[in-house]
């Protein structure tokens, strides 16, 4: 019992037959027509494309069962050297396997993990195998539409699988139910399913759970459960469903579920229309379409008029998404993005710009103008007297009050020099305003002698006066007598 | 003689700036009608237009010297409306200043607003309600390169002074005096290809001038150094990589240059635009005029308030589709 309940669900539940395999009518028929047909059929390979978890492995598992063919399986991630792929094809050729003369399968998952790899040889090997091997090979695929998968394309079967309806995993999810014994909110089920965009895979792990570690599933609980799982799109998703939208709604839904807001998907378009376009009608058409949703958002900026966000929205949405007219394959082509490079650069050059910025403050206001036009007009001259001639360039960074730091920028490789010169001069004319100081000092101790002498002076003055008023007093006195 | 002077440089177009209206040589008929003004201590509000370094600051600053004397940055308000944070805080700063004392024998103290036309029309009108309010102790004296820019009620509270650009007789004269006054040598023909350069513009040629006599003295290769080493030479390589079809180097080049040499989107425009009706950019003639409708459009849509980076995207991205077509 508890063995059996630590089984992964979505391998205790995958389907059987072929019948089981929910939804996919088209691609169910077209894969057996062709499984029975072989190895007389004009492709000698299947590739199953479509969304995660919408059963195209499924469909192949439940096939081998149903019509009794061994599966040898291989995750075409794995495929590097041309070894590998001979000892599966090796596998898939013997007749005999232990349990006697079967048919085999040969099951190659994700194959486009390997158009982005720098590695051409396992897609060079996978040819090798279709072309020799004596089983189907059947492979599944996200996005098969990258140009370096063409040759793959070119010698397999195209089947097409739709992406699952919030209907068709429902329904699926309340079988599990049944079968668990599980008390199951129907809410609670169709908050699952929303959440799974079509992936039944990921729907069935997140009933189980919950299923299994409460013992019930109610609304609740997903709610509260699922939220962690519940992530938005990370810029890299984005992009990726923004570019390859098909339809208008598609884009502007990219950008609805993604974690980014319109103003950093702006920066991530910016930088990434270049990485995802390569003919020139469709890199201007999508840039044209960025520039005009900016347009727009500046001009909310000036109106305050929000109602216009839509139409921004709308121009770097949809409007990016349809510029790809000439080379429509471009949209799916897998694409290595990068991180808004203005954003790195102006975290590396922030004390650069913050100098910058003081340094025309500072000239501005001498220059009586504003610092755009010092930053335009007079730092370049700035710089070519700093780099040439570094004497006097400090007596120019004395005369305006520069800072050292200022200095560094302006000289750049001359800074050393310019420093120079600057402590030099600076110490020189400190020097001179000590010794000014210490002759000011001088001369006002010097004047404080004189002023004491001046009143010792008048003390003397004033005491001979005194004096001289009682003899002359006193001689009169006696003369009077 | 102090240890200041023989230690401490000035930017030329500062150190040699005419102090009064008497130094002014040029725009005598702006001179003659301001020294008026001084004579009465009593002015109107004042708009000075005209192209850049023509002398419209330092005539301003000049009329304010020979108002109150040596005092007269007590008396003065310098604003820039291109770096003061919008209105609120020039309405503020003007508050403020209004309420400090008034000089002895002028009635009024001075606004000076430079880059007048930097401001939206709707600050403007805020600026005519603070003209109006504080009339009685202030003069505003507003500083612009297109006249036309001024919403009217302004204009029609101003009096109009155009400045035109300066004669070449009269920028070479001053370079001369200048050099005599710093003991560096000059020759005739590098004061005149300064001239050319600076097309009129006063404080780009003393800038020249300036730059140039660092490196010893002012020679016609002296001159042309000098410029090619301070406007780099990235923007005519933007073009080129542009319609050459390489766009993703030119929109780096781009980036660079806004980012770590700190040049606007309009610098860069007005860089783009220089470039494009160069001899040495060579492109059909007719591209030339595309090129210009392109970028006129872009700086159009920057003044609205759209993002430089992402305009000058796309303007190299349209200049990349352009070089294919031209094969």
């Amino acid at each position: 019992m508890s063995a059996e309940r630590k089984l992964p669900w979505i391998i205790k539940y995958r389907p059987k037959r072929i019948a089981e395999v929910v939804n996919q009518e088209d691609a169910k028929a077209k894969f057996v027509e062709w499984l029975k047909k072989w190895p007389n059929v004009s492709k000698r390979a299947v590739l199953l494309y479509g969304p995660p978890g919408c059963g195209k492995t499924s469909l192949v598992e439940a096939a081998a069962h149903e019509f009794g063919y061994e599966l040898v399986e291989m995750n075409a991630s794995d495929f590097r050297r041309k070894s590998d792929i001979e000892r599966v094809a090796k596998r898939a050729a013997s007749a005999h396997s232990l349990f006697g003369a079967k048919k085999k399968i040969v099951l190659l998952d994700e194959v486009d993990g390997i158009a982005g790899r720098e590695d051409a040889g396992g897609l060079e090997a996978i040819l090798q195998l279709i072309k020799t091997a004596g089983a189907p090979i059947v492979m599944t695929a996200n996005d098969p539409w990258d140009t370096r998968l063409k040759p793959l394309r070119d010698v397999s079967e195209m089947i097409q699988f739709r992406r699952l309806s919030k209907h068709d995993v429902m329904k699926v999810l309340r079988r599990i139910c049944e079968n668990e014994g599980l008390v199951c909110e129907e809410q609670a089920l169709e908050y699952i399913a929303e959440r799974s965009e079509g992936d039944l895979r990921a729907a069935i792990n997140d009933l189980q759970a919950i299923g299994e570690g409460f013992g019930k599933v109610t609304l609740d609980l997903a709610r509260a459960m699922l939220r962690p799982r519940d992530r938005e799109h990370d810029p890299f998703e984005t992009l990726r469903n923004l570019f390859s939208a098909r339809y208008a709604w598609q884009a502007k839904m990219a950008l609805t579920q993604s974690q980014l807001d319109y103003e950093q998907a702006k920066l991530w378009l910016l930088e990434n229309i270049a990485n995802q376009y390569s003919d020139p009608e469709d890199l201007a058409r999508a840039y044209d379409a960025l520039s005009k949703a900016d347009v727009y958002l500046g001009r909310i900026i000036k109106s305050n008029d929000w109602d216009l966000l839509a139409y921004a929205i709308d121009m770097m949405t949809a409007g990016v998404a349809m510029a790809a007219q000439n080379n429509p394959k471009d949209k799916y082509r897998w694409v290595k993005y990068s991180f808004p490079q203005k954003l790195l650069l102006l975290s590396k050059t922030k004390e650069v710009r913050a100098i910058r910025d003081d340094i025309a403050r500072v000239i501005a206001s001498h220059l009586h103008t504003s610092t755009a036009i010092v930053k335009s007009e007079v730092i370049p001259f700035l710089h070519v007297i700093f780099t040439t001639n570094p004497r006097y360039a400090a007596k120019l960074a004395i005369g305006l009050g520069l800072s050292e730091k200022m200095i560094e920028l302006l000289a750049g490789p001359a800074k050393s020099e310019v420093l120079k010169y600057y402590r030099e001069y600076k110490q020189q004319m400190e020097s001179i305003a000590r010794k000014e100081a210490e002759e000011v000092t001088q001369l006002k101790s010097q004047l404080q002698v004189y002023a004491e002498a001046g009143k010792e002076k008048e003390k003397r003055e004033s005491k001979t006066k005194r004096k001289e008023k009682t003899a002359t007093d006193l001689t009169a006195f006696f003369r009077k007598r | 003689m102090s240890s200041s002077e023989v230690f401490a440089e000035l930017l030329w177009a500062e150190k040699y700036r005419p102090k009064s209206l008497k130094e002014i040589v040029n725009q005598e008929e702006i001179v003659r009608r301001l020294m008026k003004f001084v004579e009465e201590k009593n002015m109107p509000h004042l708009l000075f237009a005209g192209p850049p370094g023509t002398g419209k600051t330092t005539t301003a600053l000049a009329l304010a010297h020979d108002l109150y004397g040596e005092e007269w940055r007590k008396y003065v308000l310098e604003l820039n409306a291109s770096d003061e944070r919008g209105i609120a805080v020039i309405r503020t700063k003007v508050k403020e200043f209004a309420r400090s004392k008034i000089p002895g024998d002028v009635p009024f103290k001075i606004v000076l607003l430079d880059e007048a036309d930097n401001m939206t029309a709707d600050a403007q009108q805020a600026l005519r309600r603070l003209m109006e309010m504080y009339v009685e102790t202030t003069r505003f004296i507003l500083i612009a390169n297109y006249p036309s820019k001024i919403i009217e009620p302004i204009q029609s509270r101003c009096a109009v002074f155009r400045f035109t650009p300066l004669k070449k007789e009269d920028v070479i004269a001053r370079l001369k005096w200048i050099c005599d006054q710093e003991k560096v040598k000059c020759r005739d023909d590098a004061l005149e290809v300064i001239y050319e350069i600076s097309m009129g513009d006063m404080r780009k040629a003393i800038n020249i001038l300036q730059s140039a006599a660092a490196l010893g003295e002012v020679t016609v290769s002296h001159v042309f150094k000098v410029v090619g080493l301070a406007h780099p030479k990235e923007v005519r390589e933007i073009i080129q990589l542009a319609l050459a079809g390489k766009f993703i180097e030119a929109r780096d080049k781009l980036r660079n240059l806004m980012v770590t040499y700190g040049l606007s989107g309009n610098d860069i425009l007005k860089q783009l635009h220089r470039e494009i009706f160069s001899a040495d950019l060579k492109i059909p003639e007719d591209v030339r005029v595309i090129l210009a409708d392109y970028i006129g459009e872009i700086q159009f849509r920057i003044v609205e308030g759209a993002d430089d980076e992402i305009q000058l995207t796309a303007l190299l991205a349209r200049m990349a589709l352009l070089g294919r077509k031209l094969g």
